[in-house]
């Protein structure tokens, strides 16, 4: 069992100690139908931040509601704000925000085919 | 069919405390304890629909057995299998466009579109639908009023999502990304919102509904609506706005709004709420759930693809666009080159009718016209006919295009962005090869 601290840091570090090898960005996956079916965070595609981003919307909705779009980095910045203002999206930690962000621009962008 | 993705039970098997955090924002305290507290707690009891009161006992990394259960694949097996699933949670999915062929859409080729749950049927016993605000008497009424004190009427009416057509735009705002096939011409049978108004009586302050309904928001939270739109007076009046009761002789199904729902026939579908159990009048335009913001609006003039447009720039949208889907054949089918065959689909124009339909097979350099057919009633779809010779073998598109009485035509290309993707008209066209 692995022992989470208390505090904020260590637990943002306990979770990215825990998150898959981040793929490089030449070979990130960038069209849904090539997303591992095993893959456990399927249908999101691999890469640094998928479980905070997994974790972070499956309360609510399925994944596809993500993985349909590819989207600029300020609609997903949007997008996050509208779900926690007006959506009941719990409030991410802003380090977990940030990397929320960054994965889904990076691995979700406009060239994204869902 | 969506792969399997998966569930909230699964991911707090594999780690539960890290399930907790991510989802909840909860830590767990030494010895396993829960520590919900703050944002967690909050986002937990959200998710549930009501506090925790013992949450200080509630060991972390336990998953809330009411969350165990989920709605995916609610019902699909009473879709046709060529529908296309963007969503299971909350469910949308849209018709292939050879599924449109029918004059009346079956249940089974009706797109669906939710923004909450999938509610458990509420009976019609237990159903009511209150009407409430500028009237002078409020109504409650049963189930069985709406079936017996009411005239009725059966119409074939044509419900379209704002956002069909989404996916052609570029950059592509969020959203479902809607082809064609988030349209149904069902025939409704119910009482019209006019009469129900007229006996409640309408002050003169009246202007707007605002609609509501017994699904539940998809965080849980019973203080937030999924949706909840609502029309100017104008169109709540219209004698083709109806409380429905019954689609295509039957009982509602409980993904198109049983045991009661608006249709509102040539506006964004989500002015027809489903499952609707108040309509509360308004002295101002509602300001609902969809109604605010970018939600179902437009941008007050013409901006530039993937323009930030302020919230004070954008208007809410009325009726929907002239248009028109090519039904048959399926595309990529192979034809015989010099024999004629038939292609046929279906056209609408929200509020106005089409009085023109003219299909092409050379890319648009010339149009040919094709027969057109009367609506069945207003606010009906309409079928079209074209006779087709390909004079050659090779690789032909079928484009078609619609006008309405207005004078309005499909563009060819996608119309004016918007940031959410609403209105996209321009011409649908299947590809055949002749050989």
């Amino acid at each position: 069992m692995k022992k989470l601290a208390l505090t904020c840091g260590a637990a943002v570090a306990a979770l990215l100690l825990a998150a898959p090898l981040p793929v490089a960005g030449q070979d990130r996956i960038t069209n849904l139908a090539d997303v591992p079916v095993d893959f456990e965070f399927y249908p999101l595609p691999p890469g640094e931040g998928v479980d905070e981003v997994y974790y972070g919307c499956i309360a609510c909705h399925s994944l596809r509601t993500v993985t349909n779009g590819g989207y600029s980095r300020a609609v997903w910045d949007e997008l996050l704000h509208w779900m926690v203002e007006e959506q009941g999206m719990m409030d991410p930690d802003p380090e977990i925000r940030v990397i929320m962000l960054d994965y889904l621009t990076t691995y979700l962008g406009e060239d994204w085919q869902g | 069919m969506p792969k399997e993705e998966r569930g909230l039970v699964e991911l707090y098997l594999q780690d539960p405390e890290r399930a907790d955090y991510l989802v909840f924002g909860r830590k767990a305290g030494p010895g396993r304890r829960g520590f919900l507290k703050g944002a967690g707690l909050a986002s937990m009891g959200a998710v549930l629909g009501t506090a925790i009161p013992f949450s200080a006992h509630m060991p972390g990394g336990l998953i809330p057995a009411a969350l165990a259960e989920t709605v995916s694949d609610f019902m699909l097996e009473s879709k046709h299998a060529d529908m296309i699933v963007h969503n299971d949670r909350p469910m949308n999915v849209e018709a292939a466009a050879h599924l449109l062929d029918d004059d009346i859409t079956p249940a089974a080729h009706h797109f669906i579109r939710n923004n909450g749950t999938m509610p458990m049927p509420m009976s019609k016993a237990d159903w009511r639908l209150r009407i409430d605000g500028e009237v002078n008497e409020e109504l409650e009424l049963s189930y069985d009023q709406l079936m017996n004190d009411f005239e009725h009427v059966t119409l074939r009416l044509q419900l379209e999502c704002g956002g069909n057509g989404r996916a052609g735009f570029n950059p592509l705002p969020r959203g479902n990304p809607w082809a064609i096939g988030a349209i149904g011409n069902a025939e409704w049978t119910g009482v019209r919102v006019s009469d129900i108004l007229r006996r409640a009586g309408l002050k003169p302050s009246a202007v707007y509904t605002g609609h509501f309904s017994y699904d539940e928001h998809l965080s849980g939270d019973p203080e937030r609506q999924a949706i909840s739109r609502g029309g100017p007076i104008d169109k709540m009046m219209d004698p083709h706005t109806i409380v429905a009761v019954k689609m295509n002789g039957a009982d509602i199904p409980i993904e198109h709004g049983y045991p009661a729902r608006i249709v509102a026939p040539g506006w964004a579908g989500s002015v027809s709420q489903k499952w609707v159990t108040r309509i509360w009048v308004r002295d101002r335009e509602h300001d609902g759930a969809g109604m605010t913001g970018l939600s179902y609006r437009m941008p007050r003039f013409p901006v530039a693809p993937g323009t930030e447009v302020p919230h004070e720039d954008m208007m809410v949208m009325g009726s929907m666009v002239v248009k028109s889907a090519i039904t048959a054949p399926i595309a990529g089918t192979e034809m015989r080159a010099g024999v004629p065959f038939e292609v046929r689909g279906q056209a609408w124009a929200g509020d106005n009718h089409v009085t023109r339909m003219e299909t092409s097979i050379d890319f648009g350099a010339t149009w040919q016209v094709a027969e057109l057919h009367q609506p069945h009633n207003r606010y009906s779809w309409q079928r079209w006919r074209q006779s087709i010779i390909a004079p050659q073998a090779g690789y032909y598109e079928v484009w078609a295009r619609a006008t309405d009485n207005q004078g309005n035509s499909q563009p060819m290309v996608v119309p004016g962005w918007n940031p959410r993707g609403y209105l996209n008209n321009s011409c649908h066209r299947i590809h055949f090869t002749a050989v």
